[in-house]
């Protein structure tokens, strides 16, 4: 098993916070091809993922809608699915499904 | 008429009438999702869509609602486009009889003309991604191959999956998946997951429209997706082996992302617009690490929009919901006449079928909710006499209105499993299921006051086409 995904880009950026969760540290995930027409942005807590170009009612936290917001609470409290299965040792037997 | 890959097949739709091309610029968002929010509704006939010139961006290609049609799906099939649909399920029924078709491997993919690794496997540098649905909470692919094996038994070709799941984009190298419980990948996870192992994947966009009818066709745990795929093109499916993993993938992909499923991992994801006409989300699920890419020179990017149906989403999992469904209800129950499952992927069934005897139209019913896609759909078994054709709704409509009596015609079973994506779910994946039985009471059932159906004229099939012959000819 592993554990090596990269380390998500820990460039915080004088930017408005979250739309979704109003977190203020906001990465910067890549640029438009063409130099300067939008950069795609991300959550570092939510991990809500947005093109600043895209409507206000996806990027800015005063014209998010209510019912797509996410508080720290929420998160929380999200269930795992699939739920992770107990560890198996060798000569533990057939998995029961 | 089979298509080895994507661009051969976005060929035949352009020759066909079937693929608008949008040179206009478009906003990545919303432009692109909402146009092909809006395909669908030109009917029966609706075009794929195809833009290349998407603001901010210097090459995209981006190709969507590719099945999203009856007269694409039917070109998917190799069938002339103006098919009907009934007929189409029929060929997808009798296609299905010559399974397995064993696949083709071929050296030289397409898809290996260009590789990104390590580092460098920036899934932005290569996918022009965009966001569907306003709550998303990200870019999502939705439309991808994820092909991946059984860890207790991989050299088990059968045991093999090759399916459609949604995937959140989380990062350059990160994705998340979602592996429902009833679909095979999550058996894989599972068990890798026991082990404290990763799962190796590969992710293929682009595909062959046949691969992406059966990555979402219900099968059984250790039928090969690809030697289905042979039997519906009337042609082996040709494959290639992935750099990376090793893994089995078509041959004419436009891109093919390797990695793994982190083993014992989850992380927050969604919400998305699922194929419920809701959204899910706020779980945390698993995650993608993405080791390699391998992709066709200018590779066109194909997605789907999925929303309130229907979309191109229920035209992708209609005729293939319907027909697994029905070749598993007839290997006990061959009264069994034909099987509509292609709303919400089967949430709703309707079979038709001859009786037995008194009672018998339920025990099909059960037997409907017991199959391996029952379990985590059928939530309402809708049963019609042998005449009424499922697929014609007024006549399923006819046959509620006369046939069925609820105090003898409901059977209502509580506390079954369902996906936990089904919105109606007492607690999700719990959910009462319900048969309607409105097929005509036979004894020793004597119920109802039914007296002599009044049935077609025997000449009436001969005038029918004498009619649409002489409509077609004004």
């Amino acid at each position: 098993m592993s554990d090596t995904t990269p380390p998500r880009a820990a460039s915080p950026r004088p930017v408005s916070p979250c739309p979704r969760c109003a977190h203020e540290t906001i990465e910067h995930i890549t640029g438009s091809p063409v130099p300067g027409v939008w950069e795609v942005l991300q959550c570092a807590r939510c991990l809500y993922m947005w093109r600043t170009s895209e409507p206000a009612r996806r990027t800015r936290r005063d014209a998010y809608p209510e019912e797509f917001m996410l508080t720290p609470e929420d998160i929380g409290a999200a269930p795992e699915v699939p739920a992770v299965p107990p560890l198996r040792g060798p000569g533990a037997g057939p998995a029961t499904r | 008429m089979a298509y080895d890959d994507f661009r051969g097949f976005l060929d035949a739709l352009r020759k066909e009438g079937q693929l608008l091309h949008i040179d206009d610029e478009v906003m990545p968002e919303p432009d692109i999702a909402a146009a092909a929010n809006a395909a669908p509704r030109l009917g029966g006939h609706a075009p794929a869509l195809y833009f290349d010139n998407v603001k901010g961006f210097t090459d995209a290609r981006i190709a969507l609602n590719v099945h999203g049609s009856w007269a694409n799906h039917a070109l998917a099939l190799g069938l002339p486009k103006e098919t009907g649909t009934k007929e189409q399920v029929e060929e997808f029924i009798r296609r299905w009889d010559t399974f397995p078709v064993a696949p083709e491997w071929r050296d030289d993919p397409v898809w290996a003309e260009n590789t990104l690794e390590g580092e460098d496997a920036d899934i932005f540098r290569v996918l022009p991604l965009i966001r569907l649905n306003d709550g998303d909470g990200g870019f999502y692919i939705d439309k991808a191959a994820v092909i991946s094996k059984d860890p207790a038994d991989p050299e088990h070709s059968g045991k093999q999956n090759v399916g459609i799941y949604r995937i959140e984009v989380k990062g350059r190298r990160t994705l998340a998946i979602q592996p429902v419980p009833m679909h095979d990948i999550a058996q894989h996870l599972h068990t890798a997951e026991e082990r404290g192992e990763d799962l190796p994947v590969a992710i293929t966009l682009g595909n062959e429209p046949v691969i992406s009818i059966v990555a979402s066709t219900p099968m059984e745990y250790e039928q090969n997706e690809y030697e289905l795929a042979g039997a519906l093109r009337g042609a082996p499916a040709p494959l290639s082996r992935a750099p990376l993993t090793g893994l089995p993938v078509p041959w004419g992909s436009e891109v093919v992302i390797e990695g793994v499923i982190e083993g014992r991992k989850r992380e927050i994801e969604g919400p998305f617009g699922e194929f419920t006409g809701h959204y899910s989300g706020g779980r945390n699920m698993p995650v993608i690490r993405i080791d390699r890419i391998s992709y066709r020179t200018n590779p066109v990017f194909e997605h789907l929009y999925l929303g309130m149906p229907w979309t191109e989403v229920d035209y992708l999992i209609a005729a293939n919901t319907c027909v697994p469904l029905y070749k598993q209800l007839r290997r006990d129950f061959p009264e069994v006449q034909a099987v509509n499952a292609m709303y919400t992927h089967g949430l709703v069934v309707i079979v038709s079928t001859k009786k037995r005897y008194g009672g018998f139209a339920k025990a099909v019913g059960m037997r409907v909710l017991t199959t391996p896609h029952g379990l985590g759909y059928a939530a309402t078994v809708i049963v019609v006499d042998e005449d009424v054709d499922p697929f014609d709704l007024p006549q399923v409509m006819w046959a509620l209105s006369t046939k069925m009596n609820p105090a003898g015609d409901l059977v209502q079973i509580p506390n079954l499993s369902v996906l936990e994506l089904a919105p109606q779910a007492i607690t999700p994946g719990i959910t009462d299921k319900l048969i309607i039985d409105a097929t005509t009471p036979v004894a020793p059932d004597n119920r109802g006051n039914y007296g002599t159906q009044v049935r077609d004229l025997p000449e009436t099939a001969e005038w029918l086409a004498r009619l649409q012959k002489l409509a077609t000819a004004r």
